[in-house]
């Protein structure tokens, strides 16, 4: 590898890691209004941002947990949506 | 004297009976309430007993289970229909050439993939999908994550790269609006590697981030690029990333920005430290405007390899041209869900247009747009039966010294086309 390659991968995943770092630092950061939503009002407002809202006895609630985690990684909900969400769909 | 004895004995005897009645009247049923109490006593015993025996097998059944073992799940999708293609060829000196087809399968609108969903408690996950396309059984990805932290998903394995919405949120066909892709939405597809994803709030705001280290792309002799697949075909690496911004406390718009770079030449090949810069840009906006339920979609991107020389289809001269490619897609759709006629309110209407251009002078050069209406009917929320029309034109823009061909090609192709996630 060349090192000029070396160093632009490098500074890439500097300015990654920095700004995951200030992501993590601003996590705790979240308004009144958005904290107070429910896990219907979150279902309703981030699944039918790629797909149709999915009806709660679709799934078992062991299938909901793993379901959650998949679009975690599918659509970056974050730890508090994806909570909300399962609690509200295994409920 | 005799008749006060007589009368006393009668009223002792008539007292006595009296007593005998009123207190067998009380002992009879004081006897029933005794005996059917012992007997409830005694049944909810065996009952409890019994209840203890099924509770302490249950509890056995979880100790001995392994984490794990009962979180295996399988879903998937297919995706099935008809095509019915006409092709209008145009040589740059000669007369059109029509060609009619359709078919059933064809391969780039049947798919049947099912994916393996298995968890390990909850902080690691594997996802697995092999695909089978009508032609070929292979892997849309096969990785494993682990969720370290509130915000930070790591993963490695064979995973979709962090590039664009398309790809990694939309293609499905239960999810797509309209049947076909969008062309020269493909690259950077699926690789080897490892990343970090996760979604953090920012006030009432949220955004996102997804980052990946992989293999790469390989870059083919006439200047085309394409996923390098299982094998990886040089030293270098390549870094992807998307960043997204939620703006809208209600989630309903979301902005990202993609890029990708990394080298991209075969090892030992006499390419001049070929590599590629990918940049895109890609918007969501799903808002229910009573009764529509409005969903536009929309995605650009710029694919650059650095100069370099190609040889020729002779294979004895070089050639170069500016090895720039951007490809483009909006859409929008409309869906009466607040209708109350259940017809109308499973029926949804989409636009696409697609722009897709690669780089002149090249053997594969051509300006491509493309324009989609297509009428879809929700069966359930994940099942879809959609009617697609779809008008293409390609005007040729290839190196026809270097063996390429002129012209302009246009298509008509009518999809109807069914798609199940399960």
């Amino acid at each position: 590898m060349k090192t000029s390659s070396i160093k632009k991968i490098t500074w890439v995943i500097i300015a990654g890691t920095g700004l995951l770092l200030a992501g993590i630092l601003n996590g705790c950061v979240e308004s009144q209004k958005v904290a107070a939503k429910s896990g219907v009002q979150l279902w309703a407002e981030n699944c039918q941002r790629c797909h149709n809202t999915p009806s709660p006895n679709s799934f078992s609630h062991d299938q909901w947990i793993t379901i959650g985690m998949h679009m975690q990684t599918r659509a970056q909900l974050t730890e508090k949506e994806k909570e909300k969400i399962v609690a509200f769909l295994t409920q | 004297m005799a008749q006060i004895i007589a009368c006393y004995q009668q009223s002792k005897h008539n007292f006595m009976r009296s007593s005998q009645i009123s207190i067998r009247r009380i002992l009879l049923p004081l006897a029933i309430l005794t005996t059917t109490t012992v007997a409830n006593a005694q049944q909810t015993t065996v009952v409890d007993s019994a209840l203890l025996q099924r509770v302490a097998a249950l509890e056995q059944q979880v100790a001995d289970q392994k984490p794990g073992e009962s979180h295996l799940m399988i879903v998937g999708l297919t995706t099935f229909g008809f095509v019915n293609s006409k092709t209008t060829f145009k040589p740059g000196d000669g007369t059109s050439v029509v060609s009619k087809t359709n078919s059933l399968g064809d391969a780039d609108r049947y798919e049947l993939s099912p994916m393996f969903l298995w968890r390990h408690g909850t902080k690691w996950l594997i996802e697995f999908e092999p695909s089978f396309d009508g032609n070929t059984l292979g892997v849309n990805w096969a990785n494993i994550s682990y969720f370290a932290a509130p915000g930070l998903t790591v993963r490695a394995g064979y995973f979709v790269l962090p590039f664009g919405i398309y790809n990694k949120r939309l293609a499905a066909g239960w999810i797509d609006k309209v049947a076909p892709d969008p062309v020269g939405i493909d690259l950077p597809g699926s690789d080897f590697g490892v990343g970090i994803s996760g979604g953090f709030p920012l006030g009432s705001m949220k955004w996102s981030y997804d980052v990946s280290l992989t293999n790469g792309l390989q870059l083919l002799p006439d200047g085309e690029l394409q996923g390098s697949g299982i094998t990886d075909n040089n030293n270098n690496k390549t870094v992807s990333g998307r960043f997204a911004l939620l703006p809208l406390s209600n989630s309903s718009l979301e902005i990202g920005v993609s890029g990708l770079y990394g080298g991209v030449a075969d090892a030992g090949s006499s390419y001049n430290n070929a590599n590629t810069t990918m940049l895109g840009a890609d918007l969501s906006f799903v808002k229910n405007l009573n009764p529509l339920l409005i969903n536009i979609k929309g995605q650009y991107s710029v694919i650059k390899v650095n100069s370099q020389n190609y040889v020729e289809s002779s294979g004895n001269t070089l050639y170069s041209f500016d090895n720039k490619s951007t490809s483009a897609f909006a859409q929008l759709s409309v869906r009466p869900v607040s209708a109350e006629n259940k017809l109308l309110k499973n029926l949804e209407l989409a636009f696409r247009y697609v722009n897709y251009t690669t780089p002149a002078q090249s053997l594969w050069g051509q300006n491509y747009h493309e324009e989609d209406i297509g009428l879809d009917y929700w069966l359930s929320w994940r099942t879809v039966l959609k009617f697609t029309y779809a008008v293409s034109h390609s005007l040729s823009t290839e190196n026809i010294p270097a063996g390429g061909t002129g012209g302009t090609t246009d298509m008509n192709n009518m999809y109807l086309q069914f798609s199940i996630q399960f």
